[in-house]
């Protein structure tokens, strides 16, 4: 009887929380009931799974979206990991010194935490232009790691400064370098919010859309999101390819979070935004 | 922290190469572009080569466009929207937070991160595909539960001319459901960056809190004013700010689903996307860097509004 009770106080919040999650999934169920159907099915029942299962738009959707996306797996592997070294060799900067300067260096950082940065769009794009680095993935990734190290680093700081003290000073009387603290203390003491980081720049990254949309020419060097975007755009769709592509478009970021969904269920919602 | 003297620097000077390389990064491609966008907003420029220097004569072009005027209103009324479509996340956060049970708590959580797995592009997308006239879910629904005859109703009763009978809503295309659609936009507006921000805040709520509030019977309403939401003050601040940014800035939705032109009449012409049209379509930069000066002002006014009325009592 006890339980029931406690079943019948607790059924609302569930039921609530129920209708959320299925608004926040259907978009998946969509892309998946619809990227099996021919077009016929489509015009017929575009909303249930219909039989048969059409394998085929996926195999469509593969030879369009395959490639690129490797461009952005590429793209946003290069820049995650220069914004991680980047903003770890900072924050050791920032976390373990007061040098001269200080102070303003890291108003220089936090400034460009409040400036949006698509307001520069234009002047990047021409200084981008006068490097001659258009239609090239320097430029992306370039843009990408300056604007993801804000936020890192600021990040970042907070658990450099926690690190205890006393593994520097023992460091020090063992005669260990900058970089050998940096690899055998900073790094393996933050592991949890730099991987965290290194998860939200990821996605950020793979989001990218307006910037390689202006900075690329070759059809070739698009980035998935760019791709679909134009493959959406064409007058007449096949709507079963387009939702496998958009599937395959997640994929990545899906076996992104399956390695990383334990981690990062804790990891978001504890210690890393702690502000 | 090691504490270095200026008198010392000859011997620590090596330290400051590990700010360097992201610091040169930053000042070129960062702050330079910002310092130049507030040059250039004061020249006619076409992007390319030097500009003309022409004063005012860019701010006065802006203040007497009409684009302009509609697309500073229409930010201002999303801004408005989006605060009220903060709530959802708010009250989701709440909710999972007040369950008792550990695990389904846990459970709710992981699955709130699944939908950070479709990119932003599939969503936008996938949000255009449920408006289609044709084959989208929105009218689907609309049809099959009577409520386009309903607007029709309504719309006949008013004289609004926009819902017609037999003919189907065509959501994005129409003028006057331009906007309507647009902050709808997302319904249930639950964003799961949100929610798990909140419930990182409510996390610092421990079950005796709320077994004392049984005790005091305190209803559930009055147990989120009083007890809730002022421990989650400070997520609430980060959301609004980042709320704010993200809608002045942000028009890539804008560009997908209404083109650079702004869609039907131009409807759905915002500040950033105007700033992109005049960049690289018309081809002429100096006024997009005004515009984009602009926006920054206003990103600045409203962040400082937030800071000076939206206190944290700690």
């Amino acid at each position: 009887m006890k339980r029931f009770i406690k079943f019948i106080k607790e059924f609302p919040k569930h039921a609530f929380i129920w209708v959320v999650l299925f608004f926040a999934l259907f978009p998946l169920y969509v892309t998946l009931a619809i990227s099996f159907k021919d077009s016929q099915q489509f015009f017929n029942r575009p909303w249930v799974f219909t039989w048969p299962l059409h394998g085929y738009n996926w195999t469509n959707a593969w030879s369009e979206v395959g490639g690129t996306i490797f461009n952005s797996i590429f793209l946003c592997m290069v820049s995650t990991v220069l914004v991680i070294v980047l903003s770890i060799l900072a924050a050791y900067f920032f976390g373990r010194f007061r040098m001269p300067g200080h102070n303003a260096l890291w108003a220089a950082f936090m400034t460009l935490m409040m400036m949006p940065s698509v307001v520069n769009l234009v002047p990047l794009f021409s200084l981008l232009q006068s490097l001659d680095w258009l239609n090239t993935y320097s430029a992306l990734i370039v843009v990408y790691t300056t604007a993801g190290q804000v936020i890192s680093v600021f990040l970042l700081r907070g658990f450099v400064e926690d690190i205890p003290n006393d593994l520097f000073e023992a460091s020090e009387v063992d005669g260990a370098s900058h970089l050998q603290r940096i690899l055998y203390i900073v790094t393996p003491m933050s592991m949890p919010i730099i991987s965290t980081i290194a998860i939200l720049r990821f996605v950020a990254s793979w989001n990218e859309f307006i910037l390689p949309l202006i900075i690329l020419r070759d059809q070739a060097k698009f980035p998935v999101s760019v791709k679909l975007y134009q493959l959406e755009g064409a007058y007449i769709k096949d709507w079963g390819s387009l939702m496998a592509g958009y599937a395959l478009a997640a994929i990545p970021l899906i076996l992104l979070f399956i390695f990383s969904m334990r981690f990062f269920v804790k990891g978001l919602t504890s210690g890393a935004l702690k502000g | 922290m090691k504490r270095v003297h200026r008198k010392n620097l000859r011997y620590h000077w090596k330290v400051y190469g590990f700010v360097l390389p992201a610091l040169i990064l930053i000042a070129v491609f960062a702050y330079y572009p910002a310092a130049a966008a507030i040059y250039y907003a004061f020249h006619l420029w076409d992007g390319h080569g030097p500009g003309v220097y022409v004063g005012l004569d860019n701010f006065r072009r802006a203040f007497a466009d009409p684009v302009v005027h509609h697309g500073f209103t229409l930010v201002l009324i999303l801004v408005i929207a989006n605060l009220f479509k903060m709530i959802p996340s708010m009250v989701t956060a709440v909710v999972i937070h007040r369950l008792t049970s550990a695990r389904w708590n846990y459970f709710y959580r992981a699955m709130f991160v699944i939908p950070m797995i479709i990119p932003q592009m599939v969503a936008i997308l996938l949000w255009k595909f449920y408006y289609d006239p044709t084959f989208g879910v929105i009218n689907a629904l609309l049809e099959n539960t009577g409520m386009l005859d309903g607007l029709v109703w309504v719309d006949q009763q008013l004289g609004w001319g926009v819902f017609r009978p037999g003919i189907r809503p065509a959501w994005l295309a129409q003028r006057e459901l331009v906007i309507p659609s647009l902050i709808f936009w997302g319904f249930p507006w639950v964003g799961v960056v949100g929610v798990l921000i909140y419930l990182a805040g409510l996390a610092n709520i421990g079950q005796d809190v709320y077994d004392a509030a049984r005790v005091d019977g305190v209803g559930p309403f009055r147990l989120f004013l009083n007890v809730e939401f002022p421990l989650i003050m400070t997520q609430f601040r980060l959301n609004l700010i980042l709320m704010v940014i993200f809608t002045l800035r942000n028009y890539e939705l804008f560009l997908v689903v209404l083109g650079d032109g702004g869609g039907p009449g131009g409807g759905g012409m915002v500040p950033g996307l105007y700033m992109f049209r005049k960049a690289f379509v018309d081809q002429e930069a100096g006024y997009a860097s005004t515009i984009g000066l602009l926006m920054f002002l206003l990103i600045l006014v409203l962040t400082w509004i937030n800071q000076k009325f939206v206190r944290v009592e700690k």
